[in-house]
């Protein structure tokens, strides 16, 4: 075998357990209840529910509370490691939401107070801190983003394109998980009592996890990351599917990919949030895959509660914790075992030698995640990696304010404006009606994008897998959540409006409108979400012979576009769209491809441009491969972009037609997939209309489009006929 | 239905009234744009019937009773009574509601 094999070297860990490697692993020795009545923000009556809060003292200023755990924990991570990472990958959902809140509540409308709003502003300003110049990535799946976190990182690390990285998930209590979880009828009102026959729910918490993987490199290591497997349930947009069929899916692949069978686990750390039904149907799962005699089981939910993104990372920094120091943590919480779920989890802190472990990390819209952890043993065999290659257009389609997909050609055919917002009903007008009955822009531009490149594909074959990146979310729907609760005293916010909240929401609807169960992965990250989303189905959305979902997509919404990007403030004219591709990643036939080469934050030193030219095989081969070049530059970094673009013609010595895209279609953060959509379309008819190349048609031939990014992310993707 | 409180003596019409006024609420709270009001069968199932409404929709059925009614439903036992069918779910509310029905 000459495969790679990932060691942890480094962690760090912030929860109500304690903040550390030290507290964590003492609280779980303990296996004592850290759950207490939030004392965060006021609520109504003054009648706190139990929550899981860490409870050390965080400033308030200046970056939101999510920022500052992942701070504490990131920084305990690398407090032994010298070098820096290649990549930074975190899970995170709220991002500076519990900031946010405070502010929209005040009224506050200086953009400037919203600049930490972003999810990915999380993972860049660890990055910042640790000194990463390579990619830094954010994946927002909801409760699972951690632990798909991982997963992404382990793919990143096993194909050599790093060596090293930084992982993990964060989340910090806030109104809108505190009170969406309540609206949803899933609070344990005496605090959650994962696995117990009297059970009523979860408790809300908070927390950051971080691990420092290596290759290959077993000096100082604490424990190895040996696998790790997602899936979706493609079932409903919270309940998890009754029979845990996605669970058990993520499990089987888990264990699949860390080479190993189900009667290696020596112990399973549970999702177990306390929930009626997540428990059942994840004591089915594991009934299923284990037999009536699963090994040793528990959930720290009951103990530190749900940190939510955070909670599949802090699942393996407890695992690699107790590998450590032969402990099998607590169920804690627990009184008395459902005798319906025939499962017994442990009750108390036990002794026992551990090799090695699964964690199960599941979330909205069916995403589950499953990874596992093992002792650092001297021999293990590793299976050879995916290296991640150009994958196969078989469909696309588009969005834009000109309209769907035919409209926006004609309009960019003349050289004419795509600009501007569709309204509601036109976007969704492919959808049946009772499909998007209560979903409001996103999901339907996410959903009608699908729809569009299946219906174009001419195949009725759902994709394999579904990778979907936006640089906001759902706008429309997080804003009517906390206006509603506003409105009301904080007492009846929508729970329809916080199940549309979280960032993997549209991707989740179209898993179920397609009953796609591969993974299905939300990435994030300003204006080069979309590209995030391509890196992470290349690394990840490879199955045999099927294709891979890949989609982009911001709306515009009144207030919250403008206050939070600030290129959507600099044009004059709202923007939205975004574009669906189906690939295929692991086709060799002929056609039009797309690869992500190039993914990196700006940076000023020199060899930045020489890099960045490199990586697309130098000087000559961009000559000889490209007839074009699509340019996006951001409206707030416009004179940064220029300099970029014109560095980069420089040192390439290209002399292609360049077309500044956002010009026409608009700013919105994932504008790069519609003019990703107009690459693949202008090399597929080998064409560039003369409206769009200063009156003079351009004749691609056999030659590809590039298409780049600059700004405060620098990006290129390949477009090439093969 | 048996009613302790004596509301149960409450005028028919006053029931219509509290049935319709729902009817009018659920096309509206659950987005059934295809649904008029009044083609909406007080003593036809809820869920998963012809209006195909789901958990989701109880959910938000739930909020909506405890907001504008005050009354509430706080487990699955109880909400599977209430939201069998529209007429089950006026008669709770005008059962259990803390003010007179307006």
């Amino acid at each position: 075998m000459t495969g790679v094999r990932i060691f942890i070297i480094g962690m760090g860990a912030v929860s109500p357990l304690g903040s550390g490697v030290a507290e964590t692993r003492a609280a779980l020795a303990a296996g004592r209840s850290h759950l207490g009545p939030l004392s965060l923000f006021e609520t109504p009556d003054n009648t706190p529910l139990p929550v899981g809060q860490v409870r050390i003292s965080l400033d308030r200023q200046p970056i939101p509370r999510t920022h500052q755990l992942a701070r504490l924990a990131a920084d305990q991570a690398m407090a032994s490691c010298r070098v820096a990472p290649d990549a930074v990958v975190v899970g995170t959902t709220t991002g500076g939401m519990r900031t946010t809140e405070d502010l929209l509540k005040e009224g506050v409308v200086d953009p400037a107070a919203y600049r930490w709003h972003a999810a990915g502003s999380v993972a860049e300003d660890i990055a910042d801190r640790v000194g990463c110049k390579g990619a830094v990535l954010t994946v927002s799946t909801a409760c699972s983003s951690g632990a798909v976190a991982l997963k992404l990182a382990l793919a990143m690390l096993r194909t050599g394109k790093a060596r090293r990285v930084l992982a993990g998930g964060v989340d910090s209590l806030c109104r809108l998980t505190y009170y969406g979880f309540n609206a949803l009828k899933l609070i344990d009102p005496f605090g959650a009592r994962p696995f117990d026959k009297d059970r009523r729910g979860m408790s809300v918490g908070e927390g950051a996890a971080m691990l420092m993987l290596v290759a290959d490199d077993s000096h100082n290591a604490v424990a190895e990351f040996l696998g790790a497997g997602l899936s979706c349930d493609a079932y409903h947009p919270t309940a998890p599917h009754p029979e845990g069929r996605g669970a058990y899916a993520a499990m089987v692949s888990a264990i699949d990919d860390a080479g190993l069978t189900a009667a290696d686990v020596d112990y399973i750390n549970l999702h177990g949030t306390g929930t009626p039904d997540n428990d059942l149907a994840e004591a089915r799962a594991v009934k299923r895959l284990f037999g009536d005699r699963p090994p040793p089981v528990s959930s720290f939910k009951g103990a530190a509660g749900h940190p939510l993104a955070a909670a599949g990372a802090l699942g393996a920094v407890t695992v690699a914790i107790c590998i450590d120091a032969q402990l099998i943590p607590a169920n804690t919480g627990t009184c008395h075992p459902d005798p319906e779920l025939r499962l017994n989890p442990v009750t108390r802190p036990l002794q026992a030698g551990l090799g090695t472990v699964l964690v199960n990390s599941f979330g909205f819209g069916g995403n589950n995640a499953a990874v596992v952890i093992g002792a650092p043993a001297a021999e293990r065999q590793r299976a050879d990696a995916d290296v991640p290659r150009p994958m196969l257009v078989t469909s696309s389609a588009c969005m834009t304010g000109a309209g769907t997909t035919d409209r926006t050609m004609t309009r960019l055919n003349a050289g004419e404006s795509c600009k501007g917002v569709l309204r509601l009903d036109d976007i969704s007008a492919i959808l049946p009606a009772h499909r998007v009955r209560r979903l409001k822009c996103l999901p339907r531009m996410v959903m009608a994008l699908a729809e569009d490149a299946r219906t174009r594909s001419g195949t009725k074959d759902p994709p394999a897998t579904i990778f979907f990146g936006t640089g906001w979310g759902a706008l429309s729907e997080t804003h009517a959540f906390l206006k509603g609760l506003y409105e009301t005293g904080e007492r009846f916010p929508s729970p329809t409006d916080f199940i549309g909240s979280v960032h993997n929401a549209p991707a989740g609807q179209v898993a179920m409108m397609f009953g796609t169960t591969g993974a299905n992965v939300t990435t994030t990250g300003g204006d080069a979400s979309f590209e995030q989303a391509l890196i992470a189905a290349g690394y990840l959305g490879r199955e045999e012979g099927r294709t891979t979902l890949v989609v982009g997509a911001d709306e515009y919404h009144e207030p919250l576009s403008a206050l939070f990007d600030p290129s959507v403030r600099a044009d004059e004219i709202p923007s939205a769209g975004g574009a669906a591709l189906l690939l295929n990643p692991d086709s060799t036939a002929a056609g039009v491809t797309v690869f992500p080469a190039f993914y990196a934050r700006a940076a000023k030193d020199a060899d930045f441009t020489a890099t960045l030219v490199n990586s697309l095989g130098g000087p000559e081969r961009i000559r000889a491969r490209f007839g074009a070049l699509l340019a996006g530059i951001p409206a707030a970094q416009r004179q940064t972009g220029v300099a970029q673009l014109e560095a980069f013609r420089a040192s390439s010595g290209i002399t292609l037609p360049v077309i500044d895209y956002r010009k026409l279609i608009g700013e919105f953060a994932s504008a790069s997939a519609v003019a990703l959509f107009m690459a693949v379309t202008f090399t597929q008819t080998g064409t560039i209309p003369a409206p769009l190349c200063n009156g003079r048609s351009t004749r691609l031939a056999d030659k590809g489009t590039l298409v780049m990014g600059f700004g405060n992310h620098v990006t290129a993707v390949e477009v090439l006929r093969r | 239905m048996k009613n302790p409180s004596g509301k149960s003596l409450m005028h028919t019409s006053l029931m219509e009234q509290l049935i319709s006024e729902l009817k009018v609420k659920i096309v509206d709270l659950l987005d059934l744009t295809n649904i008029q009001p009044e083609d909406i069968d007080a003593d036809g199932p809820l869920i998963g019937g012809k209006l195909e409404l789901d958990s989701i929709d109880v959910l938000e059925m739930v909020i909506m009773i405890e907001k504008d009614y005050g009354v509430r439903i706080e487990n699955r036992e109880l909400g599977e009574k209430v939201f069998a069918n529209l007429a089950a779910m006026a008669t709770y509310i005008a059962d259990n509601t803390p003010g007179p029905l307006k």
